[in-house]
């Protein structure tokens, strides 16, 4: 069975944005909600400022304390390495949000997909209302609804229950890449198997220093970082007094 | 206060929780102070001050059955049947906090036994069942002194597991690992004796009711013991704030730091622990039914914004990706909403023990 891992290249990473926008399509996410986001920093003064970004996801951690504390087994560990969640018996405790170290778990407060529920047009005999147009297209809660994803989970969530990236295991057993490599345009997230010595993944990280978020807390998150973007330079210096 | 108006308040505060719930369940809990950062918020912090309360309690009515010290017997009954109405207050709120309340039912369809959670369940389940049936043999006239035993356990079980329950988080050092195993049922003892000597001290002194010298002495060996225990408390809580919030350089502690300086810390530190403990300290005022009185409500009121400190420290400061285009330390003021689930809590816990008191002769003394 493999064990699956993502490796993001901070190098290649343009922060497009691609990956947050397909995953949004693919797994019909709601408003304000993130399966795969990012964390920005600034650094420095003005004008020596620096920003950094961090594409973010569920790290599917080895010692996913998120499963450890499940009262109910809903978020659980696939044998492929993948922390998957069932909301039929999920009781919206929240309590993997409390342990989740990184803050990629997020709580349905209310029926998701609002605005296209609305059935009050914006111009009279002008516009259609966002819930004729999900009727018209033939969607399932939004005009853009994917059926692939009712095929391991619900394809939206209800209130009530908590909801995160999966690493698209409806596409993984399909052969497919999860949407968010896939959609990426420079390349910048590599998947594989991390107990293939022969993968891509295992190469990349034998080849350069990877760093995983918040490693301290011990629990083996199966998404690596590798190597930093900067066009800048400087010129040679042993400083000054 | 008359008795209609009182049943009348507490019918206002059912009703009031009635029509949260209501909302809660068809617009959803978006009408709680909810952002994706405070995602444990007043309902969780009332349900957790009820259920220490209600395990204190628990630690009371086994002062005469497991430690065999008699004279205790005379508020045995009182004080069980208090339990069980603190700790059906506690159910309201719970119930008012969790998302799909229904699929509870998979705790024991789909038992996962490394989350402390799934313990304070099952707990909870064998501890109520557990309360009913002492409190029947009681009604019937009968201790048993296996059912008290196991009472006690579990209310140990209880109040050290929610210990347990937060101190996992490793996410959030700031709820002080495995510190509230130890925190959570002194001061749960601390505010079961201040709820059983107002749930004894206040009826009586309104109804007229002639308080017998046994008694009278009774209620003020408990205040002393919860003065003792108040001040016990301070202590741990002082070292608390030194250990987490003064000398601790790491970042999570921040949110911590933020919570020193709040509402909720200072009305737990000086209404519910420091004054308390100096007005049981001073035999004159110990002696006086006002000074318990007094003394007691300042505990509850001080462990009840307790409780909403120490949840508020772990969630205020938001983690991860969560923390993108936040600030540092999220604030938080509760909803309406929110107060009146509070409030249907503390109706309920109230209206049960009113009838109570009423129809079911608390205070008899078992055989």
């Amino acid at each position: 069975m493999p064990r699956y891992a993502m490796v993001i290249d901070l190098q290649r990473c343009v922060g497009c944005g691609t990956c947050s926008i397909s995953c949004r399509n693919e797994n019909n996410v709601s408003e304000g909600f993130y399966w795969s986001h990012k964390i920005t920093e600034t650094s420095g003064t003005f004008p020596d400022v620096r920003f950094h970004y961090i594409p973010t996801l569920c790290n599917h951690c080895t010692n996913a304390p998120c499963v450890r504390g499940c009262p109910t087994l809903a978020m659980h560990k696939l044998e492929n390495g993948i922390t998957m969640h069932n909301p039929k018996k999920c009781i919206g405790c929240r309590y993997c949000m409390i342990n989740c170290p990184y803050g990629v778990i997020y709580f349905n407060w209310k029926k998701p997909h609002e605005f296209w529920r609305e059935k009050q047009v914006l111009l009279k005999d002008g516009t259609s209302s966002p819930a004729a147009e999900v009727r018209d297209v033939g969607g399932k809660g939004v005009p853009y609804f994917n059926p692939d994803r009712d095929e391991t989970l619900l394809g939206i969530r209800p209130k009530g229950v908590v909801e995160k990236c999966t690493f698209c295991d409806h596409r993984i057993i399909k052969g497919e890449l999860p949407r968010c490599v896939e959609a990426c345009p420079a390349d910048a997230r590599i998947f594989g198997d991390l107990d293939d010595p022969k993968s891509q993944i295992n190469h990349l990280l034998g080849k350069f220093r990877p760093f995983r978020l918040k490693e301290a807390v011990g629990t083996e998150p199966a998404v690596f970082y590798i190597r930093d973007f900067s066009a800048a330079g400087y010129l040679r210096t042993k400083g000054g007094i | 206060m008359k008795s209609p108006l009182w049943l009348g308040l507490l019918c206002i505060g059912i009703v009031l929780g009635l029509y949260a719930t209501f909302k809660v369940y068809t617009v959803g809990f978006v009408l709680y102070a909810k952002t994706d950062v405070l995602v444990w918020t007043l309902p969780l912090s009332t349900y957790i001050f009820f259920s220490l309360t209600s395990a204190g309690l628990a630690f009371v009515s086994s002062i005469p059955v497991v430690f065999g010290i008699k004279r205790y017997e005379a508020i045995e009954k009182r004080t069980l049947y208090l339990e069980i109405a603190v700790l059906i207050g506690s159910f309201v709120c719970l119930l008012l906090h969790l998302g799909s309340p229904l699929a509870v039912i998979y705790i024991f369809l789909s038992p996962n036994p490394t989350s402390p959670l799934w313990w304070l369940a099952v707990l909870y389940h064998v501890y109520f069942v557990l309360l009913l049936s002492a409190f029947w043999g009681i009604h019937k006239g009968k201790v048993s002194k296996p059912l008290g035993v196991l009472v006690f356990l579990i209310a140990i079980g209880t109040s050290t597991t929610l210990g347990w329950l937060l101190g996992m988080t490793d996410a959030r050092p700031t709820l002080n690992a495995s510190f509230f195993s130890i925190y959570f049922p002194l001061t749960g003892f601390t505010s079961g004796l201040a709820a059983l000597l107002l749930a004894s001290m206040v009826p009586a002194h309104f109804s007229g009711r002639e308080v017998t010298v046994d008694r009278s002495g009774l209620y003020n060996e408990l205040a002393r013991i919860m003065g003792i225990m108040a001040g016990m408390v301070l202590i741990i809580f002082l070292w608390r704030t030194i250990s987490g919030g003064i000398s601790s350089t790491a970042v999570e502690y921040r949110a911590f730091k933020h919570m020193i300086g709040s509402i909720p810390y200072n009305i737990e530190l000086w209404l519910g622990l420091a004054i308390p403990t100096v007005l049981m300290l001073v035999p004159s005022i110990r002696a006086t039914v006002w000074g318990k009185i007094t003394a007691s409500a300042l505990v509850l009121v001080g462990m009840f914004f307790g409780r909403l400190e120490f949840v508020l420290s772990g969630v205020v400061r938001p983690l991860g990706q969560m923390a993108e285009g936040r600030p540092e330390i999220v604030s938080y003021v509760p909803t309406i909403y929110e107060i009146f689930v509070a409030l249907f809590g503390l109706s309920a816990m109230l209206m049960l023990y009113t009838l109570g008191e009423k129809n079911l002769r608390l205070d008899a003394v078992p055989e």
